[in-house]
C-alpha cells in the first residue's frame, strides 16, 4: 500500500469518527467512486468489573455506522496520464466546450467548470493545464489565438469559482491537436474545448 | 554529413567568362513579356583538351540532378519556352536559327579532380548562343556531385537574368512545417520541391516558419518548452535563440523586411493582440489593444506598414495598421472568415486565405483598387499563400488530395504544382531574397 493510499484510509477513518448519530438522518448520497466503506461492527464496550450482571447495551444510533457513508473518495492514480483519464472518466474534471469560432462559456460550460473546480479545492495537490483547442474549420493562425482566447475564458472562471490562479497555466494548440481527427459537426464539436490536464507541482 | 555536403556544395566556384557575358537583350520586365524560344540540347560529354586531370561523366550522372532541374527551371521562367529539337544535333547558333528559336544554350559537363579536396568535382560549362553567332551569356560552374542540382538552379537563374535582366528565383527555397517524422517540425525545401532536408528536431510541435529578409534565418513557433515560444534558427538549422516575450501564444512570428524587429502575436490574459520584439529580445512593444483577437501580423515589403487579422468586426478580416499601430484600415470584406494576409513583392496585392462556399480559397486583392479576385485553385481547402520572391508564383497548402500537402502556382492560378508527398506539410514561407 502506497503512501498516498495510507493517508486516504487514515483521511476516511478519522471522518467516520466524528460521525455523529445526527449524520444518520441526514440520508447523505454515497458516490459511486466510495471505496471505504466503515465496518459494519458493534464498537466495543467495556464493561465495568463490578457488574456484570448490568451489561450495557448501546444504543443503536450509537452502534451502527451510517449504512451510507457520507464520505466520498478516491485512491487516485499516481501516474499522470491514469490520473488525468481517471478524473475525467469520473466526471470529477470535465472539460469545458465551445460553440463554433466562441470563446464564451455556455452554461452547460459553466457548470462542468463548476465541477472541476469543485474537485480542484479538494484537491490542491495538483496544479493544472488549461488547453485551447478549436477545429480544423477555421484557419491556424486565427485559431491559435482563439484556443489562447478559450483556455483564458475557462482558467479565469476556474478562478472565480475559488481555484488559486498561481496554480492554474494556459496554453493554445489552436487545431493543431484535434481530439477527433474527422471531418464532421461530431468531430469539431469534440475539437472545440478547453481541456484541463492536472499536473504534478 | 549531409549539412557537411551542403556546405561544400554552396562553396562551387562559379567562374565567369567574363569576355562572352555580355547582356545583348533585355525584356523589359513592365511590357508584357515576349517569350523567347531556346534550345536546349544535352550536354556533350567531352572534356575540353585544355583541362587537366579532366574525365568524362556519365550521362546518368548529371540527367536527373542537372538537366531535368535545368530544363524545369528555364521552362517555368516564363521568359523562355523550349524548343523542340532535333535528336543528336549539337547546340550552336545555326541549330537555333533551322528550328526557329531564338537562342541555343551550348553545355559542356566532365569531372575534374580537385586538388585540394582529392574528390571528383563536375564542371559545366554554359554558353547562350544567339542566331548571329554572338553569345550574350557564358559561364562555368564547379561543384561535387550533390550539388548538382544546385549548379542547375544558378545556370538558370543567371541565363534568366543575363536575358530578362532580373534573376529567376530558381535559388529560392521554400520553409514549411512536415510531419514526416511523426512530429511537426521546420523543413526546408528548392523551390522546385527537390532537396526537401529537416531543420529543427524539438520532437515537439514546430510550426509557422518564416524568413528573415537576408534568407540568412528563420523564426519559427515551438512547444519544445510545454508553452508556445518564438525561435530563431540559421538555415542549415544551427545557431537557435529562444526569443523571451514574457507572453503567451508567441505565434505568427515575421522578421521586419528592414531592421531587426520580429512582429507576433503575444496574449496576456487571453486577449491576442500584436506586438513588436527585437530579435534580441528586447524592446518589446504593443501595436493593437483590442479585446477581440488579433493574429496573423505580416509587413509590408517596405516595413512600413502591417497587416494583421482582427475579430473585431465579429468575424476574421483583414486589417493594415502602420507599422507604430496607428491608422488602422479594414481591407477585407467579402466572406465571413479572412486570413493568412501576405504582401505581393512589389506591396501592391495581398494574397489571403478566403472562405468562400463553406471552403477555403486564395483570394488577391490589389491595394490600389481594392478589387479582388479568388485564384482558381482546385478543389479542398487552400490557405496560407506565400509569395515567390519575384511575385510571380504562390506557394499554398491544400488538402485536395485528403492530406495537407504543398503547391505552387502562378499568380493567376495557373500551373499548379504539388510540391510534397510524405507525410503531411504545410505552412509554406518563400525566401525573400533574390539570390
Amino acid at each position: 500500500m502506497n503512501n498516498a493510499v495510507k493517508g486516504f484510509l487514515t483521511g476516511v477513518t478519522a471522518v467516520a469518527l466524528v460521525m455523529t448519530p445526527a449524520c444518520r438522518s441526514k440520508n447523505t448520497k454515497v458516490k459511486d467512486e466510495a471505496v471505504h466503506v466503515q465496518p459494519d461492527t458493534a464498537p466495543t464496550v467495556t464493561i465495568p468489573p463490578h457488574d456484570t450482571a448490568e451489561r450495557v447495551q448501546p444504543s443503536e444510533d450509537f452502534v451502527k455506522p451510517s449504512a451510507e457513508p457520507t464520505v466520498t473518495a478516491d485512491v487516485l492514480p499516481n501516474n499522470t496520464e491514469e490520473l488525468n483519464r481517471y478524473v475525467q472518466d469520473k466526471g470529477l474534471i470535465k472539460d469545458a466546450f465551445f460553440d463554433y469560432a466562441e470563446a464564451t462559456l455556455s452554461s452547460e460550460a459553466q457548470a462542468d467548470l463548476t465541477t472541476s473546480a469543485n474537485w480542484l479545492k479538494s484537491n490542491s495537490k495538483y496544479n493544472l493545464l488549461v488547453e485551447g483547442h478549436c477545429d480544423e474549420r477555421g484557419t491556424e493562425q486565427y485559431n491559435l489565438a482563439l484556443g489562447d482566447k478559450r483556455a483564458q475564458q475557462a482558467k479565469d472562471y476556474l478562478v472565480a469559482s475559488g481555484v488559486d490562479a498561481s496554480r492554474i497555466r494556459t496554453v493554445s494548440y489552436g487545431e493543431e491537436r484535434p481530439f477527433d481527427p474527422g471531418h464532421d459537426e461530431g468531430a469539431w464539436k469534440q475539437n472545440r474545448r478547453a481541456h484541463l490536464v492536472l499536473v504534478g507541482k | 554529413m549531409k549539412r557537411a555536403l551542403i556546405a561544400v556544395a554552396l562553396a562551387f566556384i562559379a567562374a565567369s567568362l567574363a569576355a562572352q557575358s555580355q547582356i545583348v537583350t533585355t525584356v523589359d520586365p513592365n511590357q508584357a513579356t515576349k517569350v523567347l524560344k531556346i534550345a536546349i540540347p544535352f550536354p556533350e560529354l567531352t572534356p575540353p583538351a585544355t583541362s587537366t586531370n579532366a574525365a568524362p561523366v556519365a550521362s546518368e550522372v548529371i540527367h536527373a540532378p542537372f538537366y531535368s532541374v535545368l530544363t524545369r527551371d528555364i521552362a517555368a521562367s516564363g521568359v523562355f519556352a523550349i524548343a523542340p529539337i532535333p535528336p543528336n544535333v549539337p547546340a550552336s547558333s545555326n541549330l537555333a536559327k533551322q528550328i526557329g528559336a531564338d537562342f541555343a544554350l551550348k553545355m559542356t559537363v566532365w569531372t575534374e579532380r580537385n586538388a585540394q579536396t582529392n574528390a571528383d568535382d563536375i564542371v559545366v560549362e554554359a554558353r547562350l548562343l544567339d542566331t548571329t553567332g554572338g553569345q550574350p551569356f557564358g559561364k562555368r560552374y564547379r561543384g561535387v556531385v550533390a550539388s548538382l542540382s544546385l549548379m542547375a538552379h544558378s545556370l538558370s537563374t543567371d541565363i534568366v537574368r543575363a536575358i530578362y535582366g532580373k534573376p529567376g528565383i530558381f535559388l529560392s527555397r521554400i520553409a514549411f512545417a512536415s510531419d514526416r517524422t511523426g512530429t511537426w517540425e521546420i523543413w526546408l525545401m528548392d523551390w522546385d520541391g527537390q532537396n526537401q532536408r529537416q531543420i529543427t528536431q524539438h520532437g515537439a510541435l514546430s510550426i509557422l516558419p518564416s524568413w528573415s529578409p537576408d534568407n540568412e534565418r528563420m523564426v519559427y513557433t515551438s512547444f519544445a518548452r510545454g508553452t508556445s515560444d518564438m525561435y530563431i534558427v540559421n538555415r542549415r538549422g544551427g545557431g537557435r535563440i529562444r526569443v523571451a516575450t514574457n507572453l503567451a501564444l508567441n505565434t505568427s512570428a515575421t522578421f521586419s523586411p528592414v531592421g531587426n524587429d520580429i512582429a507576433f502575436v503575444g496574449s496576456v490574459n487571453g486577449n491576442p493582440d500584436i506586438y513588436l520584439i527585437k530579435d534580441d529580445s528586447t524592446n518589446l512593444r504593443r501595436l493593437t489593444s483590442s479585446a477581440t483577437i488579433e493574429s496573423t501580423p505580416e509587413w509590408s515589403p517596405n516595413g512600413r506598414q502591417i497587416s494583421f487579422t482582427s475579430g473585431r468586426s465579429g468575424t476574421p478580416q483583414i486589417y493594415v495598421m502602420d507599422a507604430e499601430g496607428t491608422n488602422v484600415r479594414r481591407i477585407s470584406f467579402e466572406g465571413e472568415w479572412n486570413d493568412d494576409a501576405a504582401w505581393s513583392p512589389d506591396g501592391e496585392q495581398l494574397a489571403y486565405t478566403s472562405r468562400v462556399n463553406g471552403r477555403f480559397q486564395i483570394r488577391i486583392m490589389n491595394l490600389v483598387d481594392g478589387q479582388s479576385r479568388i485564384i482558381a485553385a482546385g478543389e479542398g481547402s487552400n490557405e496560407q499563400p506565400a509569395w515567390s520572391p519575384d511575385g510571380r508564383w504562390i506557394a499554398f497548402q491544400s488538402n485536395r488530395s485528403g492530406k495537407w500537402q504543398l503547391y505552387r502556382m502562378r499568380v493567376d492560378g495557373n500551373d499548379i504544382q504539388q510540391l510534397t508527398s510524405t507525410g503531411e506539410n504545410k505552412e509554406p514561407d518563400w525566401s525573400k531574397k533574390i539570390e
